[in-house]
């Protein structure tokens, strides 16, 4: 190992990875079937009845709420069916089972609508506004964090911290409200949306630069939201990592300061950034709330917002599990990640 | 999204179809040249429509699209009267029970199929009893037997004299039998949505945006207009900006503040008016009397000093509500009476003489009652003689939902007020669920400020503070009082529109002497438009609503 910084990993038997992956992945299917059973539980405790919350109009007449709860599954017992018949004939059991179909149930506030497909439209258009963003943050806050570092206490190593602690501090919408006014009234881009309603272009281009126009505020917004975090753990993680002795070795083997970045301190200081990404990646398919109700951006964030001012709980019981399982599996991911990027690391 | 408590408001929008084609030829025989047809009009709102199923839906935004798509036999017009839309004519019989309406002529729906009286009949039979909808079977009393005895003839036999026909027949929107016969009811989603209305649903996107084209076989004559684009914009400022950038042609609802702004646009213009769909703040007293105290669910625990009207026309004369309206609404509103809102017109009586804001005079009413602050602590106490149990000082809770835009502001300026007058208020804000558990049936509180959503027709608003909507939980202040009672049954029963009137009049003297509620203001609504795209927009009338047909029908492209 001498003198050859991390390139020859400890062997591990791939009996051990093996079960390492697999004991990970029984944890996280444990963790997630937690988190469903709570919030299942969570919304029948907070205070307000889900089950009158669907039904709730002074003026329907107790025929129609009886009609609406039979509906909904709402007049069977909460956890266990005690009163004959078959004992798992309730709400918890019929949720699990219909969840175990992929059926997340009816929408309250929509009635006619399944709560997967809205989940799932929302999703789509979450993905295309928070993946452009998060790529766009990760590489320029890591470059820019790199940057910092390397060119420690100089004018651009401040200039690069205020611009972060600045863009990460701002609130995220009064930024976007700040982008919208200047983006919308000096470079002609649109107020909001996902398209321009209406339009028929001519060609594929045309309708790409159309949805390109109507991405670029947003996009900018959210990533610059994200950027200074990236930046600013990136530069402390090199400026740590170049404290290190086996960088002085490096040093003194004559390597030139580039190929010590890229052979040595590179690869240490992502072990941080690899945690923030995996943490960021969870929460943001919940939705970059902010973003999408400054731009009307239609994604899971401004839909999670609309359930909980309508109390739609079907469809906030839905988007929970979906934000708690992608929380999940992003901090799965990481740690698998963390096997490759870092040999040390053999179990948890 | 405007959030109102979906619960308590009715999204109610009224069309002006039949006439909006007078409006039309005024507007287009000063000069018509070819070019001035056509476009695409987009409308910025902070909603969007959750159903297309018309029985269905609760929102504002889903009743604007059902008036473009659907006919009703009778409409609203702006300016409050009632006036033909499919139904050409109607009259009741000598004995008040027959309902008949004659229908217009050549009427067909969007997929070619004529509309006739056996569409109207199967719609007013399936609104009446589907039970699973929302609002439209209270548009009926179940006695109704209604027939077809020619395609363009409908009767409707009552058992029990209606006062308010016509109020119920501007929400029948009517649909075609041969599609809804097939499907249930309760669950169908209505994609294609097929009326006879002059605008076709083209595509719907959920929380996005709507597409609707002219029906350019539009029995009433088709609009002028080739487009209209419904789009949401979530974020006021983003709504005013779009506006201003012209990326929409017309906002429906903008806050107060933007005002300024858009009227120093030359391009645009800013039109105010009552809301085509009134919507009523109010403070209400808890002044459920203990017999009155349901059986069931009644907890009761209003204060007792607000169940003395000498203490509830004191606290009304420490309101003052030309003030709420200058810094709540910023001047865009007038002040409440009783419970009828000002906007609908003839029923609201503005005779009533208000309690004048007049601390001095608040003062006296509550010293004169024997209230008087003998321990010197600045609230005033219960007399010795009054049974106020654990709760002698004029200490009241008041609680307000938290999705209110106007209530926290209101209730600090109620407290500075009414501490003025030895009256000390407790505030807390609740949750909708929570305020309903505490404010009825169970009457677990002192004093609420909260609201209603208001049907063109008062006799939902006034059936709120009868006694038998105690138990039910309408009636939201346990106000209980035969004469009003008695009143309300007549009024409902009366066909004769001044008798009527002069019965509701009389209602609103009774509540506003009696005080279970403040009514603090009536808000007023905006709208703004872009004049440089299109012309002829209805911004004149009592009520504003340049989203409804009445507009929509005739505007035309500028220039």
């Amino acid at each position: 190992m001498r003198g050859r910084g991390l390139r020859a990993p400890p062997p591990i038997s791939l009996m051990t990875r093996g079960s390492l992956f697999l004991r990970k992945i029984i944890w996280a299917l444990i963790t997630i079937f937690v988190v469903i059973t709570f919030n299942f539980f969570l919304f029948r405790v907070l205070p307000g009845d889900p089950a009158k919350a669907g039904v709730k109009d002074p003026r329907l007449s107790p025929q129609a709420v009886a009609a609406l709860q039979q509906r909904f599954g709402l007049d069977k017992p909460v956890l266990f069916n005690t009163q004959g018949g078959n004992l798992f004939d309730s709400q918890y059991f019929r949720y699990l089972g219909a969840l175990a179909q992929g059926d997340l149930g009816t929408s309250y506030a929509y009635k006619s609508r399944p709560v997967t497909s809205m989940l799932g439209r929302a999703l789509v258009n979450t993905l295309w506004l928070v993946l452009p963003a998060q790529i766009l943050a990760i590489v320029l806050g890591v470059l820019l964090g790199l940057v910092a570092a390397w060119r420690r206490g100089t004018k651009l190593d401040v200039s690069a911290l205020i611009f972060a602690l600045f863009t990460w501090a701002l609130p995220t919408f009064f930024l976007g409200i700040l982008l919208l006014f200047v983006g919308s009234r000096y470079l002609g881009l649109p107020t909001g949306g996902r398209i321009t309603i209406g339009a028929d272009y001519a060609s594929f281009w045309a309708t790409a630069g159309d949805v390109l126009s109507h991405l670029l505020l947003p996009t900018l917004t959210f990533a610059l939201v994200l950027l200074g975090e990236y930046m600013l753990i990136m530069r402390s993680s090199v400026v740590e990592v170049f404290s290190e002795d086996y960088i002085l070795t490096a040093k003194a083997k004559g390597l030139t300061t580039f190929q010590i970045i890229r052979r040595h301190a590179f690869r240490n200081a992502m072990l941080p950034i690899v945690t923030l990404i995996a943490l960021n990646l969870g929460f943001t398919v919940s939705g970059a709330i902010q973003v999408e109700t400054v731009f009307s951006w239609p994604g899971l964030g401004k839909l999670t917002v609309d359930a909980v001012a309508q109390r739609d709980y079907p469809l906030l019981q839905g988007a929970f599990l979906m934000l708690a399982v992608s929380v999940v599996v992003a901090n799965l991911a990481a740690e698998l990640v963390y096997l490759r990027l870092d040999p040390r690391v053999t179990e948890v | 999204m405007r959030y109102r408590t979906l619960a308590l408001l009715l999204g109610l929008l009224l069309v002006l179809a039949a006439c909006g084609d007078d409006g039309g030829e005024e507007a287009t025989t000063t000069t018509a040249p070819a070019t001035t047809t056509g476009g695409t009009v987009r409308i910025g709102w902070g909603g969007a429509p959750a159903d297309l199923n018309p029985g269905i839906g609760v929102l504002v935004e889903d009743y604007t699209l059902y008036e473009l798509v659907y006919n009703t036999p009778i409409s609203l017009d702006l300016d409050g009267n009632y006036v033909p839309e499919l139904a050409t004519d109607w009259y009741v019989s000598d004995d008040d029970l027959v309902w008949t309406m004659k229908l217009a002529e050549g009427v067909t729906f969007h997929d070619g199929t004529p509309l006739t009286s056996e569409d109207v009949k199967f719609t007013l039979e399936l609104y009446r009893d589907t039970e699973d909808f929302v609002f439209m079977p209270s548009y009926f009393d179940g006695d109704e037997v209604i027939e077809a005895p020619d395609p363009t003839t409908v009767t409707i036999t009552k058992e029990v004299p209606t006062g308010s026909f016509e109020g119920r027949m501007v929400f029948m929107y009517i649909l075609p039998k041969h599609i809804w016969e097939n499907e249930d009811p309760a669950t169908f989603d209505n994609a294609a949505m097929i009326g006879s209305g002059s605008f076709k649903l083209t595509e719907y996107r959920q929380g996005e945006y709507l597409r609707l084209a002219a029906n350019t076989d539009y029995w009433g004559g088709a609009p002028i207009v080739d487009e209209v684009i419904f789009q949401t914009f979530e974020n006021a400022d983003a709504r005013v900006q779009a506006l201003i950038n012209g990326d929409v042609d017309m906002v429906t609802e903008f806050p107060a503040t933007a005002i300024p702004t858009l009227e120093a646009n030359p391009n645009i213009t800013v039109a105010t008016g009552e809301p085509l769909a009134p919507d009523l703040t109010d403070i209400i007293f808890n002044v459920t009397e203990p017999e009155d105290c349901p059986a069931d669910d009644g907890v009761c625990t209003g204060h007792p000093a607000l169940r003395d009207l000498q203490v509830r026309r004191a606290l009304a004369h420490a309101v003052d509500k030309q003030q709420l309206i200058t810094t709540l609404l910023l001047g865009l509103g007038t002040p409440g009476r009783a419970i009828v809102p000002t906007g609908l017109g003839v029923w609201f009586n503005d005779a009533l003489e208000d309690y004048a804001f007049d601390l001095n005079e608040a003062n006296r009413l509550l010293d004169e009652a024997g209230y008087l602050d003998t321990d010197d602590n600045g609230t005033r106490e219960c007399p010795a003689a009054m049974d106020c149990g654990d709760q002698p000082e004029l200490r009241f809770r008041l609680n307000y939902p938290e999705d209110s835009d106007t209530a926290p502001r209101l209730a600090q300026t109620l407290a500075d007020w009414w501490r003025q007058i030895g009256v000390e208020l407790q505030i807390q804000v609740l949750d909708s669920d929570t305020l309903t558990s505490v404010c009825c049936p169970s009457f677990d509180y002192d004093v609420i400020i909260w609201g209603w959503g208001s049907d063109p027709d008062p006799g939902f608003l006034l059936s709120v503070l009868t006694c038998d909507e105690i138990p039910t939980g309408t009636n939201e202040s346990g106000y209980c009082n035969p004469e009003f009672d008695a009143l309300y049954a007549a009024q409902q029963a009366e066909t004769d529109l001044d008798t009527r009137v002069a019965m509701v009049h009389e209602m609103q003297q009774i509540l506003m002497d009696d005080l279970p509620y403040i009514i603090p203001f009536c808000a007023l609504s905006s709208q703004a438009y872009r004049n440089d795209r299109f012309v002829g927009w209805r911004d004149d009338a009592n009520k504003l609503a340049l989203e409804d047909p009445t507009s929509l029908d005739v505007i035309r492209p500028a220039g």
